[in-house]
């Protein structure tokens, strides 16, 4: 869950309240907004769950306080100027990552604190939001470092979104002196190797270029000419990333927090390039088309927003119709309409309704609300606005009946009588290695022996303890063994567990079973020993045992035998060989057991 | 009267005019003699004897004592060579004289030192003188030594036998004068020791119960299965057992605790009119994730949270299913509903990895998958493993069990959710729980349920609840309201047992001894 560091003093500031750090930690706690410690500087570090991505600066917090404050009511959108800028987005755009987003921000008065908040707000919505960059990538500038190129009709500025040859062009990146290419900084720059799997796989490399040259490579690092700094005055804020919504709402969450230290937005033009004559995407919807696949001949393919021009940023207000009675019977609570309103309006939320048959109130969702994705999300802003913790709980009205699944009463009914034989119950992982599996008990994988299936294996396990799901349980239980020498003997084990193996006949790939496996450590263990327990087991479910003799590898010869139930080979049973005690560093003989539960039913 | 056979013949062998010492009787009847005395309490408990009891001193000699029984008193062989020198009549030289004894090194002292305290002569400026009418041979200290020696056992038959011991004691003689033997003990030539002998006379009612007969009952060791079937457990006495000694450490099979635990919340649960799941561990992301309104990037969903298998995809998902979650996924639901600005692939829908979460089971029995279309009202659970790519530390592990639950019905509350989990954990004893508005993306409202541990008092995470949300529930199919809780068993075991280290009790690193005394759930 995301982290977020705040200054108290900050808090003040924004919200006009005098409070102390202790009350605003309380009050933040009801806002779901867990105080986590102070930093040495004294910020309160906040953790809070990831869906209210607006409160990932001091600005968003203190807006969200204002609103619990009673402060702030129902929606409010920062004012914009018109554009001057343009972001004109080149053909040669990787097609990996085809989409820009921007804002220019004025009058923005950057001290520390305002700076060290708005890099951090930065950092956090690229590790939530952006997917480490990967999905929305930010740069910020200093705008008067930039010179825009006569745009295309001649009129505003304009600075171009485009691809670059990982070698084809140079500029000094942030934290350097020295003249780079794309390829040079993925190899030698800090920053550079940290992201540069993001782009290893792209023919081209997306950069961001004025009148003077290449100043942004996105989404790795920006060029150390326009970098902001407390002098900056005027910012140009530029998204790039693998879906438009995605950037959009990022920059609509950046906006709101400059603009709540008084800086004036002003609307940026994003111009895609023309498209084919038939290849033009429509108006709306382009946006949520994948990206295509790179590949040589990918320059030829259209952007997928070809030919729209988009003004940004998006600062539109979103409407959801939510009833009456669902916001009711969710909270379980009677209110009256105005009530509601009042709610919603306290959460910054705009609601009105039409008095009818049905009560239904159109609620205007502000543009950086990321969260509400269906309309019964706003039912839990009415729930917090009003108090989750002032609810009555009640025992549902409902009957319904309880009962044991038949797989885990049969599995309980056997380890009972297990248990009852003197076998201590154990519980071992269902994940193991192949050596344990399979080559400390002579087993080899695919043969046709019990615990010879063919494995489970887990994909690019990082533990090479656990690198597949186990076939048998024995391995296990002799890994208890080896592991408890030192402790009183006798050492009677079992375990019903899971064991599982491929089978591709299965709709998962994989037959899983229940095993029973027992295992008898003491200086006179011998096979006659786990048949008596394995006999009385069976008694026990009125099943027919026979063991014909068999060969197993595990096992000695001539004190090995097959496990038949009802007529049905199930298992093996027999006394442990003597060179996979060795392996286990067991000093005493073991008499051994394993078959299929559902053996038993 | 009836006694058993010791008791009678410690009763026979007592005498009413003698006080006889307990060894006395014991070699008499052949017993030991802490047998005889056990039995002597016994009969005196019964008024049939009185035990008396008496210090009594033994002496026994040293090896230092036994040399000089053979050799002499140094100070006597002093004397002697002294008398033999002449010293009688006039005063000789010590060192003749010495040499005369053939006396070395710390005889030398004793010889001196004692010869004169005992007036044998004088002793000035290296000359020696003797006093002829001292007879040495009536001097007490070497008549007692001998005296003694003569009594004492003859331990030095034994080469092995060095230094006095019990056996080699004896009462001292009569004849010999307390100063003397004081005397000989300070010298180190004698040992001295104290013990109590306890004796036996037979009482007035001792006397009468013999005269008037007495029957002895056998004792014996065990209960045979012959003296069972001839009846003769009627005559017999049982040998007494000492009932308060350790016995042997017995270890009998026990079910897991984890198991324990598992079962309590399953009794819980049952009790409360939940049904049982049942399904795959390993499963598609499909029914374990996407199902959930997890967005395919997702971050628990990369390979570093969840355990993907090398395995064909799964080729058999209902198809309209398949479409109606793909379609949550990109477009939302309803009306007013967006959906994530997400990839969605069919691919990533269909791999199959372990279950992260049990909730994929949930999805299969929500969806009529499992057993068929669910009509509301339905309680559901299940206390089954799931695997999470986590670090291996003292409160997590790669595998745990997941204790999942939910409630379908026509329309459920908060409120609802709220009585429902408060009634659940106030089995296991945790009260005042407290709900955090919290976000999952597959419920909504969602709430974190925190607890105050019972015994430290401090607030702590215990589960994980909501309201599915209509993108979880639309494409399923279910038309009513459902809520929905997760909790990590472990968690629960190690709030109710205070275990600090998982790893003790789960998996191939546990601890038999652990396991074995760990007490039980009550």
């Amino acid at each position: 869950m995301p982290v977020v560091d705040v200054d108290p003093d900050e808090l003040r500031e924004l919200t006009g309240h005098e409070k102390t750090d202790e009350e605003f930690i309380d009050d933040l706690f009801a806002l779901g907004l867990e105080f986590e410690g102070e930093t040495e500087d004294g910020d309160l570090q906040l953790e809070f769950a990831p869906d209210r991505l607006d409160r990932l600066s001091v600005e968003g917090i203190a807006r969200s306080l204002r609103y619990h404050y009673g402060d702030a009511r129902g929606v409010h959108v920062p004012d914009t100027n018109d554009a001057d800028w343009t972001i004109e987005v080149a053909d040669s755009v990787p097609d990996e990552r085809p989409y820009v987003t921007g804002a220019v921000v004025r009058g923005v008065d950057l001290d520390d604190d305002a700076l060290d908040s708005l890099i951090q707000l930065q950092e956090k919505l690229h590790a939530t939001m952006g997917r480490k960059r990967a999905k929305g990538a930010i740069g910020i500038h200093d705008l008067a470092m930039l010179k825009g190129n006569a745009e295309s009709d001649g009129d505003g500025n304009a600075i171009t979104y485009r691809g670059v040859d990982p070698e084809g062009d140079t500029f000094v990146p942030l934290d350097s002196d020295a003249e780079m290419t794309p390829a040079d900084v993925l190899e030698n720059h800090d920053t550079g190797r940290t992201y540069a799997d993001l782009v290893a796989e792209y023919d081209r490399y997306p950069a961001i270029y004025d009148d003077l040259g290449l100043f942004s490579f996105p989404p790795v690092i920006n060029g150390r000419r326009t970098e902001v700094t407390t002098g900056s005055r005027e910012l140009l804020v530029e998204m790039t990333g693998t879906d438009q919504w995605t950037i959009d709402r990022m920059l609509a969450i950046v906006c709101y927090a400059l603009s709540a230290r008084g800086a004036t937005i002003e609307d940026v033009e994003i111009a895609y390039p023309d498209g084919d004559a038939d290849g033009g995407a429509g108006a709306d919807g382009a946006a949520d088309v994948e990206p295509i696949a790179g590949g040589s001949d990918s320059s030829t393919a259209s952007h997928p927003s070809a030919g729209r021009t988009l003004v940004r940023p998006d600062l539109d207000v979103t409407e959801k119709s939510v009833s009456h009675d669902r916001i009711e019977s969710t909270i379980g609570v009677s209110f009256k309409p105005d009530e509601v309103v009042d709610l919603f309006e306290r959460s910054g939320l705009d609601a009105t309704y039409s008095l009818g048959e049905d009560v239904v109130y159109d609620v205007e969702v502000p543009p950086y609300r990321v969260d509400v994705l269906h309309p019964y999300d706003l039912v839990d802003d009415v729930g917090r606005a009003y108090g989750f913790n002032d609810l009555e709980p009640r025992y549902p009205d409902v009957g319904t009946v309880g009962g044991r699944h038949d797989r885990s009463r049969l599995e309980d009914a056997a380890r009972d009588g297990l248990v009852g034989l003197g076998f201590e119950d154990l519980l071992n992982f269902h994940m193991i290695s192949g050596p344990e599996n399979y080559d400390r008990l002579r087993v080899d994988p695919g043969t046709d022996v019990a615990g010879g299936g063919e494995p489970v294996e887990i994909t690019e396990p990082y533990s090479e303890d656990y690198t597949q799901l186990r076939t048998w349980a024995l391995p296990s239980l002799l890994m208890v063994l080896e592991r408890n020498t030192h402790r009183a003997y006798p050492q009677d084990l079992a375990e019903i567990g899971l064991a599982a193996e491929r089978d591709e006949t299965e709709n998962t790939n994989v037959a899983e079973r229940r095993t029973v496996a027992a295992v008898l450590a003491r200086t006179d263990a011998s096979y006659e020993d786990a048949k008596a327990r394995l006999q009385a087991v069976c008694r026990d479910f009125d099943v027919d045992l026979a063991t014909p003799p068999t060969d197993h590898p595990t096992f000695i010869d001539g004190r090995t035998a097959a496990i038949e139930i009802d007529g049905e080979t199930v298992g093996v049973i027999g006394e442990v060989h003597p060179a996979v005690l060795v392996e286990h560093d067991m000093e005493l003989p073991v008499a051994a057991f394993e078959f299929r539960l559902d053996a038993l039913e | 009267m009836r006694l058993t056979e010791a008791q009678l013949a410690v009763l026979e062998a007592a005498s009413a005019t003698d006080d006889r010492p307990i060894d006395d009787l014991a070699a008499e009847i052949d017993e030991k003699p802490e047998t005889v005395t056990r039995v002597a309490f016994e009969l005196a408990d019964e008024g049939l004897l009185t035990v008396s009891e008496a210090e009594q001193v033994s002496v026994a000699i040293t090896d230092e004592g036994r040399e000089y029984v053979e050799t002499d008193l140094p100070e006597i062989r002093l004397h002697r060579a002294a008398l033999d020198a002449g010293a009688d009549d006039a005063p000789q030289s010590m060192g003749e004289v010495i040499g005369g004894a053939d006396l070395e090194g710390g005889a030398v002292d004793i010889a001196l030192s004692n010869y004169a305290r005992k007036g044998y002569g004088t002793i000035e400026s290296g000359e020696i003188t003797a006093d002829p009418d001292v007879d040495p041979a009536d001097d007490p200290e070497a008549l007692a030594l001998e005296a003694i020696a003569a009594a004492a056992p003859d331990v030095t038959a034994d080469p092995g036998e060095t230094a006095p011991d019990r056996d080699a004691s004896i009462e001292p003689p009569e004849s010999i004068d307390a100063d003397v033997l004081e005397r000989l003990e300070r010298r180190g030539l004698i040992e001295r020791s104290e013990s109590t002998v306890r004796s036996v006379t037979l009482s007035e009612d001792g006397v009468t119960a013999l005269m008037e007969g007495i029957e002895t009952a056998e004792t014996v060791d065990r209960l045979t299965p012959e003296l069972l079937t001839s009846g003769e457990w009627r005559d017999v006495e049982f040998a007494e057992y000492n009932v308060e000694a350790d016995a042997e450490t017995a270890t009998g099979g026990r079910k897991h605790i984890l198991r324990q635990t598992a079962d309590r919340v399953k009794d819980v649960l049952v009790g409360m009119g939940f049904r049982e799941m049942d399904g795959p561990h390993a499963d598609s992301e499909f029914w374990i994730n996407d199902c959930l309104f997890m967005p395919q990037d997702h971050p628990a969903r990369t390979h570093w949270d969840q355990f993907a298998l090398d395995l064909p995809p799964m080729e058999s998902i209902p198809p309209g299913l398949l479409d109606r979650v793909e379609r949550a996924h990109r477009e939302g639901w309803g009306e007013d509903g967006d959906g994530y600005h997400s990839p969605w692939t069919e691919d990533v829908a269909r791999a199959i990895d372990l279950r992260g979460h049990t909730t994929s089971l949930s999805m299969r029995h929500l969806s009529g998958f499992a057993l068929g279309d669910l009509e509301p009202p339905q309680r559901f659970f299940s206390v089954e493993k799931v695997y999470r790519n986590d670090t291996l530390d003292p409160t997590h592990l790669l595998e745990f069990f997941q204790i999942e639950g939910w409630v379908m019905a026509e329309d459920l509350s908060v409120r609802d959710l709220m009585g429902t989990f408060e009634e659940f954990y106030r089995q296991f004893g945790i009260t005042d729980v407290q709900f955090k508005p919290h976000y999952n993306p597959y419920t909504e409202p969602s709430f974190e349920l925190f607890g105050r541990h019972p015994e430290t008092d401090e607030l702590i995470e215990i589960g994980n609840s909501g309201l599915f949300r209509q993108e979880v529930l639309g494409p399923l199919g279910v038309e009513c309201d459902v809520m929905a809780w997760g909790l990590a068993l472990e968690r629960l075991l190690m709030l109710m047992y205070g275990f600090d280290d998982i790893r003790d009790v789960h998996g191939t690193l546990c601890d038999l001894e652990l396991l074995r005394e760990t007490e039980v759930v009550r």
